[in-house]
């Protein structure tokens, strides 16, 4: 999974909230952390601590805070994305760098979330998404096909037991099997070990 | 949808065709016409607001009412559990092992690694036997014996005995995750097998193991977070009574 984006939303409604959370679901690389309502104090501190990549605002709720909020957030790099409706003037959406409108339908509404999902990710993200393994991790993975404790592996391999959790960890998370039995069968399909070798341990 | 004692049961079963082994567990089978859930409750002796609970909450995961599941009798919700244990014994374990035997004889699959999922698959089928096995012939009649000895006030030296040998917090910290090899095991036909001409029948055992999967974290989730924290409150008011 890549490194997905933090978003975070500043809407009252409790509908059109739920409806922009059911959108943001449906893309992997956006995860939505927080919901503020426009009436909290301190609004930017609060956004500003969560570091989020994108905050999406409906303009309205905010009345005359809206440019200031729209200015320092805009500073510190988060990509801001207005929600606005038909009778919502030109002057404020011109405050952000797209406009959502709550009257489009799901499709224009995950358009413009691609958008900005590629936007931001483009660059480095999408690269940590390297399934193969390193070779330490192949090394660690024949031992513990061959039965070998985490303890074990790293008295053999002079290594602090830490490190090899964090490198099952790692081996797990890619390839997506959690038990022993299942990476010995991924190692054999995979000729990483021949059966011939984990009879003889 | 939430589903509603005055629909027809026909119709939710259209909404939601996973419901259907659902439903066997409370002896419904299919062929009951336009019967509303409330009518075939009345006609199957079934409780209209387990059944319901039920319903809903395998429908809708996010549909969980942790509170209203634990104030049905325990005898209810083991009755469920076991229903399901058959469901996955009787029913998913052999018709799995069956496409996964014909593996051989209907894909190109090559001889070892046929033979790896074939030990894996049936390496996993022992685990999930003993599993069940522990909660039928321990658990399972350990919570039945507490909840009569408390509904008739009396409670023997024997059944004391045993809530102190083997309490059901010791079940809960015991109870293992037996979803993690399934999930492998999906994992490794997905991503790992050699590309095959004919895979249809690798679709039919995803399908296959995608279902159990999904039924059995329904059935832990209720095992878990309704039967667990149930039996704790039956076991402390025994023994406050006591002393
Ligand atoms: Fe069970
Ligand atoms: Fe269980």
């Amino acid at each position: 999974m890549p490194q997905r984006l933090i978003v975070i939303l500043v809407e009252g409604s409790y509908i059109i909230q739920s409806g922009i959370e059911l959108l943001i679901q449906e893309i992997p690389d956006l995860v939505l952390t927080e919901v503020y309502d426009g009436t909290e104090k301190k609004l930017v501190d609060k956004i500003q601590q969560k570091k989020p990549d994108v905050v999406i605002i409906n303009p309205n709720i905010l009345n005359e805070t809206v440019r200031s909020v729209a200015n320092q957030l805009n500073k510190n790099g988060v990509f801001l994305v207005g929600l606005v409706d038909n009778n919502t003037p030109d002057n404020l959406c011109s405050l952000f760098k797209l406009c959502m409108n709550i009257n489009d339908g799901k499709y224009e509404l995950l358009e413009i979330l691609k958008n900005i999902a590629g936007n931001k990710t483009s660059g480095n993200a999408k690269k940590t998404t390297i399934s193969e393994l390193t070779n330490r991790e192949l090394t660690i993975l024949k031992q513990v096909v061959f039965g070998l404790t985490n303890q074990e592996i790293a008295d053999k391999l002079f290594l602090s037991i830490h490190t090899i959790t964090t490198h099952r960890k790692n081996i797990t998370r890619k390839l997506g099997i959690k038990t022993v039995s299942g990476l010995t069968v991924y190692a054999l399909i995979n000729k990483i070990v021949e059966l011939g070798e984990i009879e003889q341990k | 949808m939430l589903i509603q004692k005055e629909m027809k049961l026909a119709d939710v079963i259209h909404h939601d065709h996973k419901l259907v082994p659902v439903i066997n567990r409370f002896n419904i089978h299919l062929g009951f016409g336009d019967k509303s859930i409330e009518d075939l409750c009345v006609e199957k002796e079934i409780n209209l607001e387990f059944f319901l609970t039920i319903l809903n909450a395998y429908h809708d995961h996010k549909y969980f009412p942790k509170k209203h599941l634990q104030s049905f009798p325990a005898s209810v919700l083991v009755n469920y559990l076991n229903k399901s244990h058959r469901y996955y014994l009787d029913y998913k374990l052999p018709e799995l092992e069956d496409f996964i035997m014909k593996l051989a004889e209907k894909t190109e699959l090559d001889k070892a690694t046929f033979t790896l999922l074939k030990n894996f698959f049936s390496e996993y089928k022992s685990e999930l036997i003993q599993h069940i096995n522990r909660e039928e012939e321990r658990v399972y009649p350990y919570v039945l014996q507490l909840e009569s000895a408390i509904e008739k006030g009396n409670i023997s030296p024997e059944l004391i005995r045993q809530m102190d040998e083997y309490p059901i917090g010791d079940y809960e910290t015991e109870h293992d995750n037996i979803e993690e090899k399934l999930f492998d095991l999906k994992n490794i036909i997905i991503k790992y097998l050699p590309e095959l001409k004919n895979d249809d029948l690798l679709f039919l055992i995803l399908k296959e193991l995608f279902e159990l999967e999904n039924d059995l974290n329904d059935h832990s989730r209720i095992e878990n977070m309704i039967l667990v924290p149930k039996v704790e409150a039956m076991e402390f008011s025994i023994k406050t009574r006591n002393q």
